[in-house]
């Protein structure tokens, strides 16, 4: 892992056109300004995390789609 | 009841037995470019009517591993639902001003029978160019688990 000491304002460059400023920094986080293209997407990784567990668990599904039906058809 | 799906071509007929590349019919064919997380080697997608009566589509991968999701308007869920697309987003999907858009929330059915909706995060797909994307919003009210149904 490349390591960096950045201070206030201070930015690192990522390939082309991704960069990632230090905005502020505090006594319980960092804040984060990025800079990237349209086909980057950017991501805490906790949250794409969860979603990939949700597409994971969601994927696949052996329910029995008639009587899945029936239930969501009694919904309100 | 909404039926707001119906847009050609973005649902396929219903199909038997084994899904390939082959056995679709390619102006059915949905692109995502970036896969969906965790299935990120999926690129390829249709999106099936079930034969029921039923608020449900399956969404199938073509290509890559096994992937076959239900999936539901959210609107049918969470009557007010919106979720805005950002610039990424939009791009992302080719969007250009009011592009009419399909919107899908992914069905979690658990072991228990306990039915859940994932209203954080949904699919959204372009008919006018059948490319798809599922919306990771940064800031988000919705939950990835929202309950529809209480299992046994």
């Amino acid at each position: 892992m490349l390591v960096f000491t950045r201070r206030r304002g201070e930015t690192i460059m990522i390939g082309d056109g991704i960069e990632v400023q230090v905005l502020r920094v505090g006594r319980d986080g960092v804040r984060l300004g990025v800079v990237a293209p349209a086909h980057v997407p950017v991501h805490r990784r906790e949250i794409y995390s969860q979603i990939c567990e949700a597409n994971r668990a969601a994927a696949n599904p052996s329910a029995d789609l008639a009587a899945l039906s029936r239930r969501l058809q009694r919904q309100p | 009841m909404m039926h707001a799906l119906a847009t050609t071509p973005v649902l396929h007929p219903p199909l038997r037995g084994p899904v390939t590349a082959g056995s679709v019919q390619q102006q059915h064919v949905i692109t995502f470019p970036g896969g969906m997380p965790g299935f990120e080697a999926c690129r390829s997608f249709v999106l099936m009517s079930t034969d029921d009566d039923t608020p449900l589509h399956y969404l199938k991968a073509v290509d890559g591993p096994d992937a076959t999701f239900l999936v539901i308007d959210p609107r049918h869920v969470e009557p007010e639902y919106k979720c805005e697309l950002t610039e990424v987003d939009a791009r992302r999907l080719g969007v250009t001003g009011n592009s009419p858009l399909v919107w899908l929330a992914l069905v979690t059915v658990g072991d228990g029978g306990t039915v859940a909706v994932n209203l954080r995060a949904p699919v959204v797909i372009n008919p006018a160019l059948m490319v798809g994307h599922q919306v990771i919003p940064h800031q988000g009210t919705y939950p990835i688990r929202h309950v529809l149904v209480q299992g046994e």
